[in-house]
């Protein structure tokens, strides 16, 4: 019996139960991953999974159950083991599910994957490093495609039948010169075709070239207050954080965020435009409805500052009246700037370009200090060299609204469109600071 | 219980391959119940079936989510193909390593199950103690976590186990205004390994550490900030694990060894201060069981101490079998793979830092100047051994007692040169038994140590 079959007799299984409502997703996924170390394949692997995970809502209790079995029994056993959980819980009029769509279909990416092509790359991938960046210790490299076959359907009438498939490279190297080594650095792409040679796509050639002149590293020795240029990866990692504690689901339902009721006001500044845009033609795998089983849509998180709407599903929406968002990814598009790169970099007086911050989790208040990882010392325009043992911190929430310059460049990995962007007023400390 | 059908399925192994076989079955349990609202309430459950096959210095492997003796077979076919098919790009043929003495290894407890309205009921439990003795709370959080997993372990040239990691923990999350009106947060988490009986059968070990951990909170909401620089510091056992794992055991990994990691030139040398000593235990430590007791790892080798520091010497690493060969030492049992779908690789099992002689109150009388670092909500380390925790609660120390606390900040250093300024280290070693590595795949372990005395950077304004 193929997914399709399983599925419809799910939900004839579902529709057994009185004043039940519910929804779920059955998939079967295939993997095969490559492994290189040091230059050399040393694994290759073949998975083979299935998934199928339910959510009921019974007497306005709900509960869930995953199972990675794709059998009639197994299905059945899901179903059953979520309505005991949900008859568990305690009744909230919010937990809900989305009204019926017409039934669609979806394809994705690469459906017929060529092994033998991605092994090719991969092997050309670890001669350009050798050839190219002869400071660089390649420590591994993963070179993957996923396929995956699934069915969402719920008791509203929905049928969502997607199918996808993507090719994803990782590479994770060091710096290392002799007794010299920088620490580790990573890069990830994930595309539809295997056109292009990998060292050409995403930031995989500029990450090199980082880590490459991350040897030799200077010490920041005192502490001042600077700007910071966060490179497309480390704003990611800045923009998760601000937004983790600000207009998500756990951040409204604690009453923690301090956005909560700033729908409509400028929270950061006017140079940033932050969507969630699964459907952006330059985001390879996405989702095509959200948890809830709404079509996914692409949306305006963030419109020149102004903050247009909340993250929040649709539990949240109906318990603290805000409003629901349009799909459940936070796929991060950001708008590009008008600053070329290197004018940012001449712009600044002294400060860092940060790679990444290693840190803790900032609390809601928004406070962070974390230590500068690939990053680069920059004084009166120009870069000095890279740094180790220093460390930033800054208010998220002052930070953003202290936005300098927004890059014309952008990286796309498949995942993700981001510029840099450059924040004043970061407190940068060394060793001796 | 998982059934063994694995074993039968030896015959099928190339004879010219060093195979596993590994069965395993996943159960997941998670309640939240934020503000009194039960947001997630959920059971989930994976099984299946992987195989590894190894040949010339290259493995192959397959899994499939069946648990059948006719998935066995495909699986050890599959992963035998992938074997063969990496081959032919292998130019650099190497050999096979050891064989280890075969023999059936098991664990002393298997999984227990319960229904998820006692995970709930539990939950509601704790959520009710907290609304009804602090109602000025900004917001509360009780979360139910359980991750088990069982293993049958099938070798072609090793031991053979059947073994089980029964684990839960509740985490309580607490939110309280500070005098600015600013948010503040802390965490604790209670339980280990075993099943909800073992860790929560009576309530009042929980509440105590619910009423200590409010007292925190009401601290920190009066907080002020670190100040940032090189600092002497305290740091608690639950910091001084975080140490043993992020900034030591993760540089003393053979695969990151030879990944280049700053342990590399360093193995035989002073790398700490005399008093620093850091062991990963197998399944006993100090003469108890230690909170994450590992038997036997996924390639059938049976499970010893690795000895990492000693008197402040760099003594060995940790391996895998391949990687032991490659340095020529035994291996201890350190591989492990956390889904049925994950290959094993390099991990720390339970990582301590052993006790010293001085009372932690001498300790804390001794600074004139510093901070008492209680509580870390993560770490990371590199390479060059440089690494960062951070920090979600402390105290200053003015002039030996303890000051205001601290908000929240990050601490780092380079592990090397962070443990050789270590002189005091006491006498009680508390762990950790929550831990989850990242290290590519989440991995369950455990983490403990003394406090110890050093200095440190952190950050602050």
């Amino acid at each position: 019996m193929n997914i399709g079959e399983i599925a419809d007799k799910t939900y004839e299984y579902l529709k057994t139960k009185d004043g039940l409502k519910g929804d779920f997703t059955i998939s079967e996924t295939e993997t095969n991953e490559i492994t290189m170390k040091d230059g050399k394949f040393t694994l290759f692997r073949t998975l083979f999974d299935q998934d199928v995970s339910v959510r009921v809502i019974k007497d306005n209790k709900e509960g869930s159950a995953s199972i990675n079995k794709c059998t009639e029994d197994a299905v059945k056993k899901a179903v059953d083991d979520a309505i005991v959980s949900a008859q568990a819980g305690d009744a909230d009029e919010c937990f809900d599910i989305a009204p019926g769509m017409d039934p669609e279909k979806f394809k994705m990416g690469v459906l017929e994957p060529d092994i033998d092509k991605l092994m090719e790359r991969t092997e050309e991938l670890a001669r350009d490093i050798a050839e190219k960046h002869k400071k660089i210790k390649l420590i591994e490299m993963f070179a993957k495609y996923v396929k995956s076959h699934s069915v969402f359907m719920n008791t509203g009438g929905t049928r969502d039948e997607s199918d996808c498939g993507y090719y994803e490279i990782y590479a994770e190297f060091a710096g290392s010169d002799g007794d010299e080594t920088t620490g580790i650095n990573g890069t990830v792409v994930i595309m539809d075709n295997l056109d292009e040679k990998f060292i050409d796509l995403g930031s995989i050639e500029k990450d090199l070239a980082d880590t490459e002149n991350s040897l030799k590293p200077m010490k920041v020795t005192d502490k001042f207050e600077g700007d910071v240029i966060f490179t497309p990866q480390c704003s990611v990692q800045m923009l998760s954080f601000l937004l983790g504690n600000t207009v998500v689901d756990p951040a409204i339902i604690a009453g923690t965020s301090v956005w909560k009721d700033k729908v409509g006001e400028e929270v950061v500044s006017p140079l940033l435009t932050i969507s969630s845009k699964p459907w952006d033609k330059r985001i390879i795998a996405h989702e095509v409805h959200t948890q809830d089983g709404f079509r996914s849509e692409d949306y305006t998180l963030i419109e020149k500052g102004v903050l247009n709407c909340l993250a929040t599903s649709l539990y949240t929406s109906n318990k603290c009246k805000v409003n629901r968002a349009a799909n459940s990814s936070l796929t991060f598009v950001v708008d590009e700037g008008d600053t070329p790169y290197e004018d940012m970099i001449k712009s600044m007086k002294r400060g860092l370009i940060v790679g990444a911050v290693s840190c803790g989790h900032p609390g809601p208040n928004g406070e962070i200090s974390g230590v500068a990882k690939n990053s680069f010392y920059v004084e009166d325009g120009e870069i000095k060299g890279a740094v180790i043992e220093t460390m930033i911190s800054t208010n998220l929430f002052d930070m953003f609204k202290n936005v300098k310059a927004v890059s014309k460049e952008l990286l796309c990995n498949g995942s993700m469109v981001l510029p840099s962007i450059q924040c004043g007023g970061v407190t940068i400390s060394g060793t001796e600071g | 219980m998982l059934e063994d059908i694995l074993t039968k399925q030896k015959s099928f192994f190339d004879t010219g391959m060093k195979t596993v076989l590994r069965g395993q079955e996943s159960r997941f349990r998670r309640v939240i119940i934020q503000n009194g609202n039960l947001v997630v309430n959920a059971r989930s459950e994976e099984s299946g079936i992987c195989a590894r096959a190894y040949l010339n210095g290259a493995y192959g492997f397959a899994s499939t989510a069946e648990y059948s003796e006719e998935a066995a077979r495909k699986t050890i076919e599959a992963a035998t193909k992938n074997a063969r098919y990496l081959d032919k790009f292998n130019a650099d043929k190497k050999n096979a390593y050891p064989e280890i003495a075969g023999s059936m290894i098991t664990s002393p407890r298997m999984i227990i199950d319960f229904e998820q309205k006692r995970l709930v009921d539990l939950c509601k439990e704790i959520d009710a103690y907290i609304a009804k003795k602090y109602p000025d709370l900004l917001s509360r959080t009780v979360v139910y976590r359980e991750d088990t997993m069982e293993k049958i372990i099938v070798t072609s040239d090793a031991a053979d186990g059947h073994v089980a990691y029964p684990r839960c923990t509740v985490y309580v999350i607490l939110n309280m205004a500070s005098a600015e009106g600013q948010p503040v947060e802390v965490m604790d988490s209670f339980g280990g390994f075993g099943h909800i009986e073992d860790n929560y059968s009576e309530l009042n070990g929980v509440y105590e550490k619910i009423d200590e951990l409010y007292k925190k909170l009401h601290d920190k909401a009066e907080g002020v900030y670190a100040s940032a620089g090189v600092k002497t510091v305290i740091l608690h056992p639950n910091v001084a694990g975080m140490i043993a794992h992020e900034a030591v055991g993760h540089t003393v990994e053979a695969d990151l060894v030879q990944g280049g990691s700053v342990a590399g030139p360093n193995l035989g040398k002073k790398v700490a201060s005399d008093l620093v000593g850091i062991v990963d235990f197998a399944h006993t430590a100090f003469g108890d069981k230690a909170p994450l007791p590992v038997y036997i790892d996924d390639e059938g080798v049976p499970a010893e101490d690795a000895v990492l520091v000693e008197g402040g010497v760099l003594k060995g690493y940790m391996h895998d079998r391949e990687s032991a060969a490659l340095y020529g030492v035994k291996p201890q049992g350190n591989a492990r793979g956390y889904a049925f779908s994950d290959e094993p690789l390099i991990r720390m099992r339970n990582t301590c830092v052993l006790p010293g002689k001085d009372k932690l109150e001498d300790m804390i009388a001794s600074v004139d100047d510093g901070y008492y670092l209680l509580q870390t909500g993560n770490g990371q380390a590199d390479l060059t051994g440089e690494f960062m925790f951070g920090i979600t609660m402390g105290y200053e120390i003015k002039n030996g007692k303890l000051g205001k606390a601290i908000l929240d900040t990050t601490v780092s250093g380079v592990a090397f040169d962070m443990l050789n300024t270590v002189d005091m280290v006491s006498d009680t070693v508390t762990w950790n038994t929550s831990g989850t590595c990242g290290k590519k795949q989440a991995m369950p372990v455990s983490m403990g140590g003394p406090a110890i005395k050093c200095k440190i950077t952190i950050g602050g304004r």
